[in-house]
């Protein structure tokens, strides 16, 4: 029953994936749009896999991915330890907290040409942005997380006779994992979305560029292939980091 | 502010802060004052003075919000007063130790660790090799009724069973004295009756100081050996009033024994008549 | 009467300014590099770029397709999230699609719809659009589906039809969660703009920023980042204000901003 409930939904669902293809396809069949403004889709699936295989392809996803890791865990381990120190310390937290008020709204993207500017055209400076655009949706919710820990947890674990700094490892930080790997979640999504952003704004590869590259001679299927990379990266990673959650939470309710 | 005992009779005597050989636990003058909002305060205890002997099982008995709780969570030493001083074996108390073990109402447990996990944190923290402090662990465990669950997360129990590791999880450290916050309050009365039995039993065998806070009368007689009754607003000490029941008491024989039946009766009977605070409907 | 721990709190933000600005200045003096003005010497650019009447006008109407692209994804988003956090079919048709286009970078879209619709107003509205939209109906969706059932089941009692209950109570319910939604996707709104303006190199706010950058004009670039930054403080900070008023009932969630979340 369940089970049946269940491959119903999924039928429910990949049926707007399946429409969107079909009118895709249909725009192209019937006419309405000429091929070398909107390739069929079958086209481009087709060119993706044949991409995936060439070594020049991989590099480009190479390099993007290694400018969105770097980016990302500086984000996380920035993130985290701000976050707990904030809940945790008065003083950092009068602190951080008016400097993230102004600098949460900022957006990000803006601070690209300085940092090209400081840090050049290589990774420094796509590395850099990613981390600062990830950085505070991990930074507020280790901190929302951590300063709604549970009182009476801490106080079970200091009767225990867990020592004042230990209490931060061995409970606060534990009891914070759902919000920070919620933090994770949209950290890495935005890792994604900027890394290619940046890429695009100015590089010399990745799959940004790759996509830049094709809008420049009018190639619109390679304009797709790049695109879509980025977006399947994004599903896998953030699966990826679903099946770390799940094992990490799995003394959680509800996770 | 004093703490006037209203009436005495055979078995309710004034509160008189004495000092028997074997006091465990004293609590001398402690008042709490919350800051409420930004010139109102909150008077939630008012000149408290008790002691606990060692061994002893103690209830303290009040409506809600006569700060009976955070009486218990000064001498656990996570609240410090506002003034007075609470004593552990003459001690002051000022911070929480391993010798004071709380079981809270809300259990508290470690979503993250498993029921295992959870009851050997404590002897862990305490340096116990891990072996053993294992092999301690699954026999607490054990004796808390919950051998075969020792790989379950709480998540996974109903609210009986956890409090079972909960308590388990504190009796594991070894404290001296056990401060119960309400530990039934959020069960059903049938889980609660049974978990009563339970912590009898236990008890009942190495007689750990037990500082148990309740607001049902039946609960604090059946459990105490004394019971302290306490008023709201100010939260101050109304009556201490000794049960003289026999050990080891079974709940079948005690509910039917009119000494029981008159403990309960004089009780609700006093809080009716004390000044207007009157105990929860 | 404001107590001075009340007042510090006011001004804090401002002096975290001053601070950030402090720091600017110390590194640019510190690192002497001819690409990295002075905090003074960007802010005393500002006026410059305010009085040009073209680079104004490119502002404004960066300002003008935002809150077009903004406006329109709310207006959108909204109804949609409410249906799909009140309806497990809608939310079942929906999801599915909406985790494929989550990781999409919405601003790269851009070269396509410029392929399709050229570089006007309505491709760079567009590609704002999708990109407010997203969180929005996130938010109203996580919204509507908190919304206790038996508020319901009264309003069903008091004789509501299905869409007065959706109108009358599923909306004011997830209004705090929606407005949360709306803060984000509005921050998302300008940095969506900026990007898009990046890419595109045709005109507004972020096309002034590369000009600036490839003629070396280097005290314009980081002037215009201070321009770009307080529109971001700005905005956000107008927005808190209306959410307090719109959602006093509610307890009071979070007081640091929430952005992206």
């Amino acid at each position: 029953m369940i089970l049946r409930l269940i491959s119903a939904n999924v039928i429910l669902g990949l049926a707007p994936i399946a429409l969107v293809i079909a009118s895709w396809q249909g725009l192209v069949s019937f006419g309405f749009a000429p091929a070398a403004l909107l390739p069929p889709p079958g086209h481009v699936f087709g060119r993706l896999l044949q991409q995936l295989v060439t070594w020049t392809f991989q590099l480009e996803i190479a390099a993007t991915l290694i400018r969105l890791f770097a980016g990302f865990a500086i984000a996380v381990v920035l993130g985290v330890s701000i976050g707990i120190a904030a809940a945790a310390s008065p003083a950092i937290n009068a602190a951080v907290r008016p400097i993230v008020r102004v600098l949460a709204p900022l957006p990000k993207v803006a601070l690209y040409p300085a940092l090209l500017l400081l840090l050049g055209f290589g990774h420094g400076s796509k590395v850099t942005l990613v981390a600062a655009d990830a950085l505070f949706p991990i930074l507020l919710s280790t901190y929302y997380g951590a300063s709604t820990v549970e009182q009476k947890l801490i106080w079970s674990a200091m009767a225990a006779g867990t020592p004042r700094y230990e209490i931060l490892f061995k409970v606060v930080l534990p009891a914070a994992m759902p919000s920070i790997l919620t933090g994770c979640r949209i950290g890495l999504v935005i890792s994604c979305i900027v890394v290619f952003l940046a890429e695009m704004i100015t590089s010399t590869d990745g799959l940004g560029h790759a996509l830049v590259t094709a809008a420049r001679t009018f190639q619109a299927v390679d304009m797709f292939v790049p695109l879509i990379t980025i977006s399947l990266l994004g599903l896998i990673l953030n699966a990826l980091l679903g099946a770390v959650r799940s094992y990490l939470l799995r003394g959680f309710p509800e996770a | 502010m004093k703490v006037v005992p209203s009436r005495s009779s055979e078995w309710v005597r004034p509160v008189t802060p004495q000092k028997p050989a074997s006091a465990i636990i004293e609590i001398d003058g402690v008042s709490q004052v919350f800051q409420t909002s930004a010139h109102k305060d909150h008077v939630a205890l008012s000149d408290i003075s008790l002691t606990i002997d060692e061994g002893a099982f103690v209830s303290i008995l009040g409506p809600s919000g006569c700060g009976k709780s955070t009486l218990l969570y000064i001498v656990g030493g996570f609240v410090r007063p506002t003034s007075g001083v609470a004593k552990i074996k003459g001690a002051a108390i000022i911070a929480p130790g391993p010798d004071r073990g709380p079981v809270f109402q809300e259990f508290a447990l470690f979503p993250w660790k498993t029921v295992l996990g959870n009851v050997m944190y404590g002897p862990r923290q305490q340096g116990v090799r891990a072996a053993e402090a294992d092999a301690q662990s699954r026999s607490l465990i054990e004796m808390v009724g919950l051998k075969g669950y020792e790989n379950f997360y709480p998540k996974e129990l109903s609210g009986g069973m956890k409090q079972r590791v909960a308590l388990a999880r504190t009796l594991a450290y070894h404290p001296e004295v056990l401060l119960m916050d309400e530990p039934f309050g959020a069960l059903d009365a049938h889980t609660r009756t049974r978990l009563q039995n339970d912590l009898l039993n236990i008890w009942e065998r190495d007689r750990k100081t037990v500082l148990f806070v309740t607001h049902s009368v039946d609960e604090a007689v059946f459990l105490s050996d004394k019971v302290v009754m306490m008023s709201k607003s100010p939260g101050r000490i109304r009556h201490v009033i000794d049960i003289d029941l026999p050990r080891p008491r079974r709940r079948n024989e005690l509910l039917l024994d009119p000494r029981y039946q008159k403990y309960v009766v004089d009780i609700e009977r006093m809080f009716d008549e004390s000044d207007g605070a009157g105990f929860p409907a | 009467m404001m107590s001075p721990t009340t007042l510090i709190r006011r001004i804090a933000p401002a002096l975290a300014c001053i601070g950030l600005l402090a720091i600017w200045q110390v590194a640019s003096l510190v690192l002497k590099n001819d690409s990295f003005p002075t905090a003074i010497e960007a802010i005393k650019a500002i006026p410059d770029i305010l009085s040009d009447r073209e680079s104004l006008i490119n502002i404004l109407a960066s300002l003008r397709r935002m809150a077009m692209g903004f406006g329109a994804a709310v207006l959108f988003s909204i109804p949609l999230g409410l249906l799909m956090g009140r309806s497990r079919a809608v939310a079942a048709f929906f999801n599915p699609l909406l985790m494929v286009i989550y990781p999409v970078p919405k601003a790269a879209l851009m070269p396509i719809i410029m392929l399709w619709l050229g570089v006007g107003d309505v491709t760079k509205t567009l590609v704002i659009f999708l990109g407010v939209s997203l969180p929005v109906i996130y938010h109203s969706f996580e919204g509507a589906k908190g919304v206790e059932e038996k508020m319901l089941w009264s309003g069903a009692a008091m004789g509501l039809s299905p869409l007065q209950r959706l109108v009358r109570i599923v909306l004011p319910a997830a209004l705090p969660e929606i407005l949360t939604g709306c803060r984000t996707g509005l921050v998302l709104a300008l940095i969506t703009m900026i990007t898009s303006e990046m890419i595109a190199r045709q005109s507004g706010a972020g096309n002034i920023l590369f000009n600036a950058l490839d003629m070396g004009q280097y005290d314009t670039v980081f002037a215009m980042i201070i321009v770009v930054g307080a529109m971001g403080i700005c905005l956000d900070a107008i927005f808190e204000r209306i959410r307090a008023r719109l959602v006093r009932w509610s307890e009071p969630q979070f007081d640091m901003p929430l952005s992206f979340s």
